[in-house]
Parts: C-alpha cells; sequence; structure tokens
C-alpha cells in the first residue's frame, strides 16, 4: 500500500493532454522558425512576393520571439491549474523540491524530443542546426522561470 | 462601466500573461493584415496607372538581361541614329528618372529629375495642386517649364526659376516651375508595381525631340530602357529591335499587349493569389491559438467569473464585457501598427530619402489608412469568433461547478 503511494506522489504533474498540448506549442514555435529559413532560401521571381515575404523574415527573430510568447501561457496555465495537485502532493509526503525537479525533467524531455524532431527536419532540408537552438535556451529559460512558481503553490 | 472596470482590474488583470499573449497575437494578425493589404492596394494602384501599356498597337522595350552592354561601343552619334529612326517612324512615351541634382530646399533633400515626352505626359494625366500643365513646345535656350513636386513648392513657388548647373545638356539651364504635382504623387515601376518612387522631391522635366537629340547619351541611352511604342505593328517593332542591335549592340524585348496581359496573370495575379491566400492561412492558424488562449483564460477565470454570475451578472452583460475588453486590446494594437508605419514612413526623411518621402498625418498615406482599416474589419471578425467561443465554454459549464473550481 505504502509504495503503490509513494508510486502515485512521484507521478509527473503532466498529463497526457498536458504534454501533448506542450509539443504542440513546441512543435508550432520549431516549425515557425523552420519556415522562416524555408523561405529565405526560396529563389523567387516575384518581385511582389519577394517584397512581402521580406516584411516577415526581416523580423524573423522578433516574430518568433513573440509567438514564444503561448509557451510562457502554457507554463503559467498548467501550472496555476495544478496548484491543488501540487498542495496534495506535498501534504502526503513530497517535497517541493522534487515536484520541481521531476517538473523540470519532464519539460526538457519534451523539449529534447522536439528539438530532435525538428533537427531531423532540417537535416532534411539541409539546413544549419544551429538555427533551432536558440529557442531551445529560450525554451530552457521558460522552463527555469516557470520552475519558480511551484513553489509558490507550496501553501495552498 | 463599473462592472466592466471591476472584471478588467480584479479578473483580467490579475492573469495579466493571457491579456499580454491576446495582445501579441493580434498584434501578429494584425501585421499579417495590413502587410498583405498594403501589398495588394499598391499593386493595384500600380496597375491602375500603367495600365494603358494593356492596348492594343503597345509594346514595351525591356532590355534582354543577357544582353551586354558595351560601352564602348555605344556612342552618341549610334544613339542618335536609333532617336531619329524612332522620331521618324514611331510615336512613343518618353521616361526616364534617378538623375539627381543638389538644388537649395528646406527639408535638405537631394532632388531628382524625371524625364517625360508629351505622349507619357498624355498617358499618365497628372494631377496638379497649383500651376498649370506641361508646355512642350519651348525653346532650349529659354527656360525651360517643369513640374515640381509638392517638397519643393515652398522653396520654388509657382512662376519662380530653378538654376541648374549640371544637367544632361552638357550645359547650365534654367527651369521654369510651370505647376505643382499633387502631394504624394508617384510612379509605379513596370516590372514591380508594388514598388513606387514618389515624386514629392522630383521635377518633371519636359523633353522635346530638340532636348532629346541635344540630351547626352546617358539620357538617350536610359531613355531607351523603359521605352513605350504606341500605334505600332509587330513588323515595325521587329525592324526597330534590329536597328537597336545594329546600332547599339544591345538585345531588346518588346513585349505586345497580349504578352503584357499574360505577363499581369501570370506573375501579379499568382502573386497576389499567393499573398491572400497566406494571409488567410496565417490569419486563420493565429486565430486558433487565440481561441486557445481564451479558452485557457476562461478555464483560469471561471471560478470568477461564475461567482459574478451568483450575484447578477448576465451572460449579456458578459459579452458586452468581452467586447469592450477585446476594443481595447485591438486599439492597443492598432496604436502599434500605426506608429510602427508611421515610423518607418517618417524614417525616409530622416534618412533623406527623397524617393520614397510621403506627405500625410504622420506621413501616412492613402494606402495605409486603408490597409489600417482593413485590420479593423479583421479584428472584428476575429473579435466575434473568439469572443463567441469564449461564451460558448462558459456556457457549457454550470455555476455550481465553476464555483467548486
Amino acid at each position: 500500500m505504502l509504495k503503490e503511494n509513494i508510486i502515485e506522489i512521484k507521478k509527473s504533474l503532466f498529463r497526457i493532454s498536458d504534454v501533448l498540448e506542450l509539443c504542440s506549442v513546441y512543435i508550432f514555435c520549431f516549425f515557425l522558425n523552420t519556415l522562416f529559413e524555408y523561405i529565405k532560401t526560396l529563389d523567387l521571381e516575384s518581385y511582389i512576393l519577394k517584397e512581402f515575404l521580406n516584411k516577415f523574415t526581416t523580423y524573423q527573430k522578433l516574430i518568433v520571439l513573440l509567438f514564444t510568447f503561448i509557451v510562457i501561457v502554457f507554463h503559467y496555465q498548467m501550472l496555476h491549474r495544478k496548484k491543488t495537485e501540487i498542495f496534495c502532493k506535498k501534504l502526503v509526503g513530497d517535497t517541493i523540491f522534487n515536484i520541481t525537479i521531476r517538473y523540470i525533467f519532464d519539460c526538457l524531455m519534451i523539449l529534447i524530443f522536439i528539438y530532435l524532431l525538428s533537427s531531423l527536419v532540417n537535416i532534411y532540408f539541409n539546413f544549419n542546426l544551429i538555427n533551432n537552438l536558440y529557442l531551445v535556451g529560450i525554451f530552457f529559460v521558460y522552463i527555469i522561470i516557470s520552475a519558480r512558481e511551484v513553489q509558490k503553490y507550496e501553501n495552498f | 462601466m463599473k462592472i466592466f472596470k471591476f472584471i478588467i482590474s480584479k479578473i483580467f488583470l490579475r492573469k495579466a500573461i493571457l491579456g499580454i499573449s491576446m495582445i501579441l497575437l493580434l498584434c501578429m494578425a494584425n501585421y499579417t493584415t495590413f502587410t498583405a493589404t498594403r501589398s495588394i492596394l499598391s499593386t493595384y494602384q500600380g496597375y491602375q496607372e500603367t495600365k494603358y501599356i494593356n492596348q492594343n498597337g503597345v509594346y514595351i522595350a525591356n532590355l534582354d538581361p543577357d544582353s551586354y552592354i558595351d560601352m564602348d561601343v555605344i556612342t552618341k552619334d549610334r544613339t542618335q541614329v536609333v532617336y531619329e529612326y524612332l522620331n521618324n517612324n514611331f510615336n512613343y512615351a518618353f521616361y526616364t528618372d534617378g538623375f539627381v541634382v543638389t538644388i537649395p530646399n528646406i527639408d535638405n533633400m537631394e532632388i531628382s529629375l524625371s524625364y517625360i515626352n508629351e505622349e507619357y505626359y498624355k498617358l499618365n494625366q497628372f494631377e496638379l495642386s497649383q500651376g498649370e500643365n506641361l508646355d512642350f513646345d519651348y525653346q532650349l535656350d529659354n527656360e525651360i517649364p517643369v513640374l515640381i513636386g509638392k517638397g519643393l513648392s515652398k522653396t520654388y513657388p509657382v512662376g519662380s526659376t530653378i538654376e541648374i548647373e549640371e544637367s544632361v545638356l552638357g550645359r547650365p539651364i534654367t527651369l521654369k516651375v510651370q505647376g505643382v504635382l499633387k502631394q504624394n504623387a508617384y510612379h509605379s515601376n513596370y516590372y514591380a508595381l508594388n514598388s513606387k518612387t514618389y515624386y514629392n522631391f522630383s521635377i518633371l522635366v519636359p523633353v522635346n525631340e530638340e532636348f532629346i537629340n541635344n540630351a547626352n547619351i546617358d539620357l538617350q541611352l536610359n531613355g531607351l530602357m523603359d521605352l513605350t511604342i504606341l500605334d505600332t505593328t509587330n513588323e515595325k517593332i521587329i525592324n526597330l529591335s534590329e536597328i537597336l542591335k545594329e546600332n547599339l549592340g544591345l538585345e531588346f524585348n518588346f513585349f505586345s499587349q497580349k504578352e503584357n496581359y499574360d505577363y499581369f496573370n501570370e506573375y501579379y495575379i499568382h502573386s497576389l493569389k499567393i499573398i491572400a491566400i497566406t494571409t488567410l492561412i496565417l490569419l486563420i492558424v493565429i486565430t486558433c491559438i487565440s481561441i486557445w488562449n481564451a479558452l485557457v483564460s476562461i478555464r483560469l477565470m471561471l471560478k470568477d467569473f461564475t461567482i459574478n454570475f451568483l450575484v447578477g451578472l448576465s451572460y449579456s452583460k458578459l459579452r458586452k464585457i468581452f467586447y469592450s475588453y477585446f476594443g481595447i486590446l485591438s486599439c492597443i494594437n492598432l496604436t502599434v501598427i500605426f506608429i510602427f508605419t508611421a515610423f518607418n514612413r517618417y524614417g525616409c526623411w530622416l534618412r533623406k530619402d527623397a524617393s520614397f518621402a510621403t506627405y500625410g498625418l504622420f506621413g501616412l498615406i492613402g494606402i495605409d489608412w486603408l490597409a489600417l482599416f482593413v485590420v479593423i474589419l479583421s479584428d472584428i471578425i476575429i473579435g466575434i469568433v473568439i469572443i463567441e467561443n469564449m461564451l460558448r465554454k462558459i456556457k457549457k459549464v454550470p455555476i455550481s461547478l465553476g464555483v467548486l473550481q
């Protein structure tokens, strides 16, 4: 019984739906960045199209950065929804430190998985693998900042 | 108003991240709509300006991209032969620009001279804000009547003269201001209709046969690049191509009405379709993300809303509050787009970029305002989609369950 409880306690904060949601937002951001890289390689004959796309590719980093805000929204809303669960876990013997570490680990696993997927796409299109790396850095910062939020829910 | 203030400050602003993300998403949607609309409108304007080329018997000269310009072969005598042939056999519209001169003006802009002949002038019907139409029947030794852009009208009012030391005639000339063009008069590139140069700091110099004959080789050669031959036949055009090849060693393509029409359909319509479809897809994607963001907000704010329902808030009132809230977010975004555009337009003045400097409220011109109007329409549609989805989600949850959450 005690063993089962320990297993329950050690369960991640992530449910399947959360994993899928986080995967989707990561995929969207990586996809957007790769799409920009793809557009830059296009040898367009149409001046109008070139000009139109140029208005976006000029601000590529800024646009992608602004869209990464949806990842912040995900972390924010997820932890907000899980505050009761975090408190309950603590009540039954888990520690905030362990919950935080598990949360960071889960986020990083998803991030690495999606990054590897995006790298495969980059390899397929012969794009530089470093192109998407800055997004990993940004998302890592988001994870660390959101992990600090976990500690906020120590007291319900 | 009181309940609106209460819900904004106690519910929405307490979860500001969700509001900020909605602003950013809307900003993306607005920027996409604005950019696409401006591209389409600008292309349409260019088409309207140059649609005279789409007539039977009109051919546009275009230097073959593979043709090499050998300046050792091209001499004044040879270009003169070409122009004599043109004058004797054709009716043609002559336009060439980009001859920059430095003449004093209050904005310290470099002034661009554009040379046009009578046919080109008739085809384009320049609108004037002051003065009279151009007169092409003048003597080279006298003052040459010109039209100027609005930017020069304060320094050089109608009737005043402008001295130019170095001209294409190889000697100083005196220009007399005959009229002032309407503000933001523009010229579109034949091969990039969305690309424009504005005449606000330009001088339109009328050229006649005598002027062209006395002009230097730069003007004569540049004039051939965008030459429009009117009321002619394919046989005569083939002969002209041979004359050009024989005398200047240059391979010119002349596009007929059908070719121009096909080119427009293939190139412009195709490009505009891609822009419209891309924009639509981007807007749908951004709207979907915005709906997700809005539903996340509802998920987190449901308890607050349902408590308010318990104390008398109605769905219709909440709908009004949502629309007002979305209206505020839209206004913030419109302001951002407005500032961004004004900054870009004003940047041309700061960089002294005379070809792109425009007049208008904060430098914004007609197509900018029209594009902003389209942005407002798109915001209304996006707003309706998002808010109705939010309300549907709220209505689905029973009040008791909402409170418990």
